[in-house]
């Protein structure tokens, strides 16, 4: 599932990767990104770290509003995705829209976030999908 | 650091009404929503899902209040682990049976085997999510239906995120720093 909305303003996969597996060496993202990026992952995995200290360097780049619309934000996604993981579903729509079954979907996406998959591979399953689809009597 | 909006510098929109309906829950510290306060419409619709997820529903919100509890204290969060329903109170939860959520229920005789199996949905989401795997959903679909379950599985979600984020703030009520 991607934002539209950040999509339009030039959000791409590929910073969106950057921003999961490599933000702290990268030169994609501001000092204030990083810190906010770090607050993420702080608060998924290492919760005790996020002490006065921390939010002294966060007041250094965001305003007492931005740091609890970060902190909201964040708590949010990090209670529902671990709930959401258990459920184990998967997108109704394949790569490129298609309205596709949970068997179906599961297949395309298996267990690795379509942020992780190369996307010729992603492609190319729904296009031999469509390919299957497409077939006489279906 | 955040300290909560402070009262006196003047009224946030909503936020009295919000206050109101925030003391059912925590008998009068308002440090969450106060808190939330400081953007926008954050603490409304914040509290809104809250409330909606611990006081509305199909499930015993007895047994939702001590499950909201065990999270907060799992979660090291002394401010949600310090609140308590005045409703929940007035249906007779107590602090016994609190505790004995909070801790050891497996063997409890108080709690029954669906009680037993959503204190344990709640005691796995977060430390061991493996193990809520479809064979743990088929044994909930035993006890709850699908959307009793799903209930369940909303309030557990929103709580836990709520209760990290106040506990990396340390702000155990009125503004300061408490004890679990």
């Amino acid at each position: 599932m991607r934002s539209a909305s950040a999509k339009r303003n030039g959000l791409t996969e590929e910073r969106i990767d950057e921003g999961i597996d490599n933000w702290r060496d990268s030169d994609e993202f501001t000092d204030a990104e990083k810190l906010a990026l770090e607050f993420s992952e702080l608060m998924q995995f290492e919760p005790e770290k996020i002490d006065d200290a921390f939010y002294a360097r966060l007041g250094e780049h965001y305003s007492t509003p931005e740091m609890v619309e970060l902190g909201v934000f964040i708590g949010f996604n990090v209670g529902y995705h671990t709930f959401f993981r258990t459920l184990d579903f998967y997108p109704m729509f394949t790569p490129d829209g298609r309205l596709v079954s949970q068997e179906e979907s599961r297949r395309i996406y298996g267990e690795t976030p379509v942020s992780h998959r190369d996307d010729r591979v992603v492609r190319a399953l729904a296009e031999s999908m469509e390919d299957v689809d497409d077939r006489p009597g279906r | 650091m955040i300290d909560p909006v402070d009262e006196r510098a003047g009224a946030v929109p909503g936020l009295a009404e919000t206050e109101r309906s925030f003391t059912q829950l925590s008998g009068g510290d308002a440090t969450f929503p106060r808190i939330l306060a400081h953007v926008p419409g954050y603490a409304e619709a914040m509290w809104g899902a809250m409330s909606e997820a611990l006081f509305e529903g199909a499930v015993d919100h007895r047994l939702k209040e001590i499950i909201r509890i065990r999270l907060a204290r799992t979660a090291g969060d002394p401010y949600f682990s310090n609140l308590r329903s005045t409703s929940a109170a007035e249906s007779g939860l107590n602090e016994d049976l609190i505790e004995a959520g909070c801790s050891d229920f497996e063997s409890d005789p108080r709690f029954d085997e669906s009680e037993k199996w959503a204190l344990r949905y709640a005691s796995r989401m977060y430390a061991d999510p493996a193990g809520v795997d479809s064979v743990f959903y088929e044994e909930g679909k035993r006890h709850f239906t699908e959307a009793q379950i799903m209930e369940l599985g909303g309030l557990i979600a929103l709580f836990h995120g709520m209760a990290v984020f106040m506990s990396t703030l340390g702000n155990g009520g009125a503004g300061t720093r408490a004890v679990v």
